[in-house]
């Protein structure tokens, strides 16, 4: 079923779009058509940066603002690198689009291409991808044999193609300058920043990064204009936002909702299917897990960036895991510290060590072999290893930690004068639909 | 695999990065589609192909976790453990494949050699959970603690994929 207001065609259209002529059929690359060749590059960076459009990636940074960094210098080699690394835990948008709509995310990164004046664009995508990563080796080629792509674009001057590159199972890869290591044929190792990529990147070249649903906003910006993508929800951080809705909800999926004008509570009992009869929310990780857990009395926050900030936590990535009263904190809880133990790619110290011991300590806690004084040791360990590394990857790792400890600490309490924590019963897939 | 063979994959992309060392992951990726592992002649291989030296080439092949290193069995089945799998029935999948396939609770290499279960980080199937992916296959799901014997029973009973991609 088509969606309102949706600014990725395939939803628009209600079917996959994997075909160039479905694509086009769909409105798709009327913006290059509009924009290569025909419009000032920097007059095409400029409506990105009226639209508004926020990174959709976790971080939230304009993206308009960001393309601006790069230096004008033309005799600079510039790169686009789309991160379509998704490995962000109950994060899967990015999967949706390229499954179902690689051209768009094409089509967003010649516009993106074009407008800072790039040589080549590179999509960075998660090894385990390799289904998705065929699709776009598909559209791709459609794409050069169309004219979208390779020299002279639409018989512009501007010549642009993309390669795509797989990944090899590293979380930290989606951090952007451990996916430049990586790309550059290193361990994926986090750089120390600045230099920013815009400045540094690619090869030590300018580099703009963007998600692949950030890139994938471009061509509607551009075709229906800045001011109808800015005039969608709240004025500073306009546009929609796709969020991944996992874990105890009745119909798991992607959901797209306009930025402010969607509740929690609407997102996961109207458009997620709601719980089971009998449950109520828990615990919500809205943006992914690596944000402050959310509790039952946080259901009525709009979601946007500004409105989650107030209410203590991240938009994140939009990815959405519900969990009800059913499910166990700490031991999800331990689940998320074991990812990031697992993840945290070692060149940092506190990092390295401190997913370590957050695993270790939780770990006993649901064993029950957890002491009281366990509690202010996690505690103490929070402020040793935030701020005290190259990445974000650590404070990730902490703010689920820090925050569910904060929220639900006689849960913890709980579990260390208890004797540990037996194992809930899982939603069974019997339930699911 | 030799020198040879990794040239005629990369020879073709070389053009596509300002600099060669971008070329290593594709070299080992592919390297390894022969005998969905590495040997110390792959590394020198992809080394040569590349114009690095085979203990740089495993220097990063070394932190990816779908580069094995050591031998592995015919297919590797990949079990979703991350928070919303979890939530939904992944530790009981997890628990029932390993005890199907007698390796320990942190997974290993069935006896007859045929499949080797690991716990995955998120597989971003989350609206699928619980999920498994088995080598670089697209990823399926929902399974029950059944449902993913069947599933393991029947990628025993297959022939090998003629290409390894992990």
């Amino acid at each position: 079923m088509p969606i309102l207001n949706s600014v990725y065609r395939h939803r628009e259209a209600g079917h996959v779009l994997t075909e160039l002529v479905a694509y086009r059929a769909a409105g798709g690359f009327a913006a290059i058509e509009q924009s290569i060749g025909e419009m000032e590059p920097d007059d095409l960076l400029y409506v990105f940066h009226r639209s508004g459009l926020r990174g959709r990636g976790g971080a939230g940074f304009p993206m308009g603002r960001k393309a601006s960094f790069l230096p004008k210098d033309a005799k600079l080699a510039k790169y686009v690198v789309c991160n379509a690394d998704e490995s962000e835990p109950g994060t899967f948008k990015d999967r949706e689009i390229i499954e179902m709509n690689p051209f768009q995310l094409i089509e967003g990164m010649v516009l993106a291409g074009y407008a800072i004046g790039a040589d080549r664009g590179y999509i960075y995508i998660r090894g385990e991808y390799e289904h998705q990563a065929r699709v776009l080796d598909a559209a791709l080629i459609a794409a050069r044999e169309a004219g979208f792509l390779g020299d002279n674009i639409l018989r512009s001057d501007f010549s642009y193609d993309i390669t795509l590159y797989r990944g090899a199972g590293a979380y930290i890869c989606g951090e952007e300058t451990g996916l430049l290591e990586s790309l550059e044929g290193k361990r994926g190792q986090p750089r120390l920043k600045p230099p920013f990529p815009a400045v540094a990147g690619l090869y030590s070249s300018p580099t703009l990064i963007n998600n692949v649903e950030t890139l994938s906003a471009l061509p509607p910006i551009v075709t229906q204009g800045a001011d109808w993508y800015a005039a969608l929800g709240p004025e500073k951080s306009p546009g929609t936002k796709i969020f991944s809705v996992s874990g105890h909800v009745q119909r798991p999926g992607n959901y797209e909702v306009v930025l402010g004008e969607t509740t929690l509570r609407e997102l996961i009992y109207e458009h997620a299917g709601g719980l089971r009869e009998g449950h109520q929310v828990k615990a919500v990780w809205v943006g992914g897990s690596s944000v402050p857990v959310l509790g039952a009395m946080h259901l009525d926050t709009p979601l946007d960036y500004e409105s989650l900030n107030a209410a203590g936590t991240f938009l994140g990535s939009g990815g959405c895991i519900v969990m009800d009263d059913s499910g166990c904190i700490v031991r999800a809880t331990l689940r998320l510290a074991s990812f990031y133990r697992h993840e945290s790619c070692g060149k940092c110290t506190p990092c390295r060590e401190g997913t370590n011991w957050m695993e270790r300590i939780l770990q006993r806690m649901v064993d029950g072999e957890g002491r009281m004084e366990d509690l202010e040791l996690l505690e103490s360990l929070f402020g040793r290893i935030s701020g005290k590394v190259l990445c974000a990857l650590a404070d990730g790792a902490v703010a689920p930690v820090a925050s569910a400890i904060k929220m639900f600490r006689e849960d913890f309490v709980a579990a260390v004068t208890d004797g540990g924590t037996p194992r809930p019963a899982p939603m069974s897939v019997v339930e699911v639909r | 695999m030799n020198a040879d063979q990794v040239r005629a994959h990369i020879d073709p992309i070389r053009h596509e990065y300002a600099e060669a060392r971008s070329l290593i992951l594709p070299a080992l990726k592919f390297a390894q589609t022969e005998k969905g592992h590495l040997t110390r002649e792959d590394l020198e291989a992809v080394g040569e192909a590349t114009g690095f030296s085979a203990a740089y080439v495993e220097s990063v092949a070394s932190f990816y976790d779908r580069l094995y290193l050591a031998p592995t069995g015919a297919r590797v089945v990949s079990v979703c453990v991350t928070l919303s799998c979890m939530l939904r029935g992944a530790d009981e999948v997890w628990d029932h494949l390993c005890e199907r396939e007698g390796v320990s609770h942190h997974g290993g290499t069935s006896e007859d050699g045929r499949i080797t279960i690991q716990e995955a980080q998120c597989l971003g199937y989350c609206d699928r959970a619980p999920c498994i992916q088995a080598d670089a296959e697209e990823t399926k799901g929902p399974f029950t603690p059944g449902s993913a014997a069947a599933f393991v029973d029947a990628l025993r009973a297959a022939p090998d994929p003629h290409e390894f991609w992990r």
